[in-house]
This record gives C-alpha cells, structure tokens and sequence, in this order.
C-alpha cells in the first residue's frame, strides 16, 4: 500500500503554491466578490498558469495539456481550491467541458475549443438545470427545432430557460442541454456548444448569498446554432452529461480549503487556543479527521479513473463525504470564532475567509447535483448488488 | 498512489473467510456464548491452520497488511477470539492489548493464560503509558453486551509493551470492526431487498435507500482511513499515535452510525439473536467501549495532535509556499 502521491506531484505543489503567493494580492477571496479587479486577477492568473504548462496540466499534449498524470491534475485542484480557486470562472471549462469535448467532440470541435481553454483564454457555463428540471435533469424542456428539413443539417433553433447556471453573465461559451424530437426523459436529449453572445441569449443575474455574478437565469429564445455546435450524438446527450458530472463531481476540492482554514484559523487562535472549551478541541479533530476521510473517499475517485472507467457511483459516495465535510467544517471555524464570525472583509479573521466559506458551503451538498441525488446514485448500486 | 490491500493480503482474507464460514459464520458467536471453550477447541486451530501464529504485522508491511485483512475477515462473522491481541505477540506467546485508564479489561480474557497489556499515553506523551503482565481473574462478565469480557490482574513490573505494539493492535481492532460493520451493511442490504411491506421491497422507500447510501458511504470511508492509517503505521514515525487515535475516533462514530442504522433497517428483527445483525452489533460493544469509547478516545487525540500536528500525508499551511520542509503542525 502507498498513499504518497509522489514526488513530481510534491514538487507541483510546491511550484503552484509560490505562483500562488508571487501572483495573487493578500486576502484573495476569489472571483465572485464586490470588487471587479478580482476576476481580472483570476484571467490574468489563468494566462499565467497555462504559459507554465499548469493550466491543462493533465490533458494530453495533443490537445495543449501537459500530458501530466491524474493525481499532477488533482493536486491542481486541491491547491486551487484551497486558496480560493484563483482560476476563477474558468475551472469550469479546465474540470469537465474541455475533457467532454476530448470524449465526445468532433476533430473540428477540439481543434476549435480546447486550445483556447488551454490557453487561459475562455469561460464556459453550462445550460443544464431548468426551472422545472432541478435533480430531474432528465424532465428538461428546452427545445432544439431542426432549421430546415429534420436532420439538423442547417441548424438548430434553441428555444428555453436555464436557471442556476454559474458565471453565465461573464461566459464566451455555453454548453446547452437541449431535447431534440420526440423522445422522453434521456431519449432526445442533445449537447449543443454555443456562443454566449449569441442573439436570442439573455442573462439575468440571480441575487444570492454566494456572492455577486455567480448564480444567473439564462433565456434563449430562438438561439440559432449551426450543424457544428453538436457535441456527441444527437440524442446522446444524457452520456455526455453523465461524464460530465462524474469529472464535475470529483472536480471541486472542497476538503483542500477546509483543511487550509482549520489550519489557518488554528494558527491565528493559538495564543488563545488552552481557552477555548474542551468541546471545541473535540470538534476540532473531529473536523479534521473528517476531512482527512473526505481526502481519502476523493483520491478513491482519481484511482478509478485512473484504471479508466467513469466512476459515477464512487464519486457520488466522494461527493456525499466531501460536501457534509464542507458545511460542518464550516460550523467549527465559526463556532471557534465566536461573535467574530459575522465579521466580514479584510479586517475579519482570515481576512473574511470563514464567513466567504460558511456561505459558500450551504449550497455545496445542492449544487452538481443534490446530495439526495448522490444518495440515489450510491442506493441504488448498492442495491444492484455493487460493492462501494 | 496504491491504496488498495496487497493481493496477497486479499487472498489471505478470502481463505480465512471461507473457514470462518465453514465454522459456521456468525452461528460460532452464538454457539460461543453457550459454549466459551469452543474458542479453543475450534476456532484457534482455525486460526493456526491459517498461519496465524507466523504472521507478526509488525515485521513488514505486506505483514501489516494481511494481519488487516485477516482481521476484516474475522469481523465480518464477529469471530470469538482476540485476533488482534493474538496477532500482536510479545514475544514470549503473550497478546499484547491496549487497556482502560482506570482498569485492566480485556475481551476474552480468559482464552489465554497471560496478557502484555498498556495504556496508550495521553497528553504529549510520547513513551507507553503504564502497563504490564496481566492474569486473569476467574471468569468473564458474562454480561449480554460482554460475554467474553473479563479484568486482569497486573503485575506492573513485567513492564509495559512499547507503544508501537499497542498502535499496530488499536488498528487491527479497527479492521475487525470494519468487517463486522461491512457485514452489517450487506446484511441490510439482503433485508431491505426481501422484505416487502406496503406492497413493495422497502429497498424500493427512498428514507430506506438514502439510509442504505449514508451508511455504505460511511464504511467505504473508514475503509480508505484504516487502510492509510496502515500506510502510516509501516512508515514508522513517532506521529502514527495521532493516525491510529484518528482512525479509531472515527471507527467509533461510524460504528454508531452505521450499526443503529443497519439493526434498524432490519426492524424489529434487528433486535432478535436470530438475526445475524443483532450478534454482530451485540458482539462488537467490547471493541467499542475498550480502551476507551468515543470522548474519551477523542481527548486523547485531542493531546497526540497538540504534540504532534496532523499533517499526515498532506502538506498544508504557510511553511510550503517557501518549498522548504513540511514542518507545519495543524497548529
């Protein structure tokens, strides 16, 4: 048994976390605050990143990655995440719609959108929940009507609402689930690549306690998109969806930030720390085990992809660990903090990185899916007679 | 990164688990408790059959590693026999057992005629705590939740084992416990998918399956823990005290979990001896309440990360963004 990641995966860490401390301004909290200047510094960080091969670190080298391994990627992940995802927005298209587009694009459609994602030059979002279709996913309404005769050889008219979708009001690129003929349920369903800027798209911003620019409703009212922007088979959507969120599951390292804050929050309290109650050194470890356990179910995740399959239900039982961790995490650091925990801004402790947190955390066993969703998905593999 | 068992340690398990079952499975645990001399005369020459008495899991990590799984093995039919203590030899045909603060109980005390026992140390001590020779009082509780549990008197002269003999059975218990709660799950599994009520299997009630979920996911966790805590425990550092506290301070609330929800997916069926179920959360208390429960097992952890950190594997704080050593403690 071996659980060291290894010494290329050390020296990664290393190098990104001195890019990280050069290029980053003292108490970065992210790209979704008030202040605008926080997402130039995620675009610019992002350039940075991909000059120095780290952006794409795991993708192949025909596609502009590094050709590095799973676990060069997930250490990517984790010191991103842990210090409050500087690649901002574009974590999106590096996680999932850059590898959707490898597994399931046209040569054109690759040639076309991954080297920009490589470059650090493009924000995607994703068109897939709607009003009526939250954890259904499957019950989605959006319409693609063939231009033309029925093939689609002329295009596609985009026709529906999208609601939660992340970064819309900053996106170049959306990645539409559409239903296309007369299939139900994931009969039907289509993947579409379309411009953000396209005429028919309207952008309303959602207010919400994650922040400003992240939650949006997306319109599209008659969205033109050529015979190009397919991605995969028509009515073979639902298997790149499924691809997607097992990459989008595993793809956000919420146990790394946990355990920086809990690391971070301990230093700050350590002149203080034997008066604190005995209660709360309890929560504490207990925190941190759970997170080293969250950690744990995580690499279980890359280990299966690693051996190449799409390890939906491992991630899914990753996800419910990770999630739970995040929130109760989140309690510990502000019941620690005490009244201070209200506190929000540079003069907060943690220069505001625990209320940035806690908030952060309420939506985290919701968004990428319900953890009643995750629950489902383990049950009922559980219940097929699948061992986790 | 290969955190999955050696396949010699898989293939160990699966030979003990086919002579645990040809013993009888879970039935030897009932038949145990009428019958506290069949540990002896059926199940130790089991365990010689299987090598038991060459495997010492601190001479290697392969050792290490298939004392594990043999322990999972054993757990999965809530065995009758000290296996972790037995597998931790002092050396002169003694198991060796972590103890209470404030006693000397071990489970099955009685099935050998001397224990090296010790307490594991608290605060930022780094040495063993007290300990020495333990002989065993005449009989055991006999108790519904301890049938097997009884005290030892120690002779503190004979000398405390060292503290990495404790650690390296503190997590063979964990594996054992492990096997018993991933047979619970499965054993709830097979319930919910029989059982029909209101017309239908209960697997079919969303409130059954999302228990079923929470409690598999739970194992699947405490599973890559112990695995990594054996990982740690190989490496050899002072600091493995604070992984095998962590990893039994976490067995402890998975085994609640997971347990009351297993025993009550099974309804009132979870309560009745001729389920497998309810011998197994009945015969894994003693492994759940010595040394020490879950608050007591958490203050101790709670003292070996003050002196210790819990860095682990995982590099983390300030002190690596300089690319200098990972000297960073938790705090």
């Amino acid at each position: 048994m071996d659980f060291d990641l290894g010494q290329d995966a050390a020296a990664l860490r290393v190098r990104l976390r001195r890019l990280i401390d050069q290029e980053l301004p003292d108490g970065f909290l992210g790209a979704f605050t008030d202040d605008p200047a926080d997402l130039a510094v995620t675009q610019a960080f992002c350039r940075l990143l991909a000059e120095q091969g780290l952006l794409t670190v795991a993708w192949p080298s025909e596609f502009g990655g590094g050709g590095g391994s799973l676990w060069d990627q997930t250490v990517v992940r984790e010191e991103m995440w842990a210090h409050h995802e500087p690649r901002g927005a574009q974590y999106m298209g590096l996680n999932w719609v850059g590898p959707a587009i490898m597994a399931h694009g046209t040569p054109e459609q690759q040639a076309r959108h991954l080297p920009p994602i490589a470059a650090g030059e493009v924000i995607w979002c994703q068109g897939f929940s709607e009003p009526e279709a939250g954890s259904d996913l499957a019950s989605l309404r959006t319409r693609a009507v063939p231009v033309g005769d029925t093939s689609g050889a002329d295009g596609w008219r985009i026709t529906g609402q999208k609601i939660w979708t992340s970064y819309a009001g900053m996106a170049q690129w959306c990645i539409i689930a559409a239903r296309v003929g007369p299939g139900e349920r994931h009969e039907g369903i289509t993947m579409f690549l379309v411009p953000a800027d396209a005429p028919g798209i309207e952008v309303r911003p959602i207010r919400s306690m994650l922040g400003p620019h992240h939650l949006n409703e997306v319109f599209l009212d008659d969205v033109f998109a050529g015979p190009e922007a397919v991605l995969g088979e028509l009515g073979g959507g639902w298997a790149v969806i499924r691809t997607a969120l097992a990459h989008e599951r595993v793809g956000i390292a919420r146990y790394a930030r946990c355990e920086r804050l809990l690391s971070e929050l301990g230093r700050e309290l350590e002149p203080h720390w034997g008066d604190l109650p005995a209660s709360l050194h309890a929560a504490w470890v207990r925190a941190l085990v759970q997170v080293r356990v969250a950690r744990l179910l995580a690499y279980r995740t890359v280990r299966a992809q690693e051996s190449g399959g799409v390890p939906d239900v491992a991630a899914s039982a990753a996800r419910i660990a990770v999630t739970q961790c995040d929130q109760s995490v989140a309690e510990v650091l502000c019941s620690a903090l005490e009244e201070r925990c209200l506190d929000a801004g540079s003069t907060a402790p943690v220069h505001g990185a625990v209320e940035d947190h806690w908030r952060y955390a309420q939506a985290s066993t919701v968004s990428s899916g319900t953890i009643e969703i995750q629950r489902s998905i383990v049950a009922k593999a559980l219940l097929r007679g699948e061992r986790l | 990164m290969t955190p999955e068992l050696p396949e010699e340690a898989i293939e160990l398990a699966e030979a003990a688990g086919r002579a645990f079952d040809a013993l009888g499975g879970v039935e030897v645990a009932r038949r145990a408790e009428a019958d506290p001399d069949l540990r002896a005369r059926e199940v130790l020459p089991v365990l010689e059959q299987l090598g038991v008495g060459d495997l010492d899991p601190r001479g290697s990590g392969l050792a290490l590693a298939a004392a594990a799984a043999l322990c999972e093995a054993a757990g999965r039919v809530v065995l009758p026999y000290p296996l972790a203590a037995v597998l931790v030899d002092d050396g002169e045909g003694r198991p060796t057992a972590a103890i209470p603060a404030r006693s000397a109980r071990v489970d099955h005390a009685t099935v050998v005629p001397s224990w090296r026992v010790g307490r594991l140390p608290t605060g930022t001590g780094t040495g063993t705590g007290t300990g020495g020779v333990g002989t065993p009082d005449a009989g055991a509780l006999g108790s519904r939740l301890g049938p097997f549990v009884g005290d030892l008197t120690l002779d503190v002269g004979g000398g405390a084992p060292p503290l990495r003999d404790l650690l390296v059975q503190q997590a063979l218990v964990a594996w054992t416990v492990l096997g018993s709660l991933g047979r619970a799950v499965e054993l709830a599994t097979e319930h919910v998918l029989g059982r029909i009520q209101f017309g239908r299997p209960l697997a079919e009630f969303q409130a059954v399956q999302f228990h079923l979920a929470d409690a598999a996911v739970a194992v699947a966790g405490l599973r890559e823990l112990a695995g990594f805590t054996l990982w740690r425990l190989e490496r050899g550092g002072d600091d493995a005290i604070v992984d095998v506290l962590a990893l039994r301070s976490h067995l402890l609330e998975v085994a609640r979990s997971v347990l009351r929800s297993t025993q009550q997916l099974h309804g009132a069926a979870g309560v009745c001896d001729e389920y497998d179920v309810s011998v197994i959360v009945r015969s894994v208390q003693p492994a759940l309440r010595l040394p020490a429960g879950v608050d007591a097992t958490v203050d101790l952890l709670v003292g070996s990360v003050e002196a210790f950190g819990f860095v682990g594997l995982f590099p983390h704080g300030a002190d690596l963004r300089d690319g200098g050593p990972d000297r960073s403690a938790t705090w």
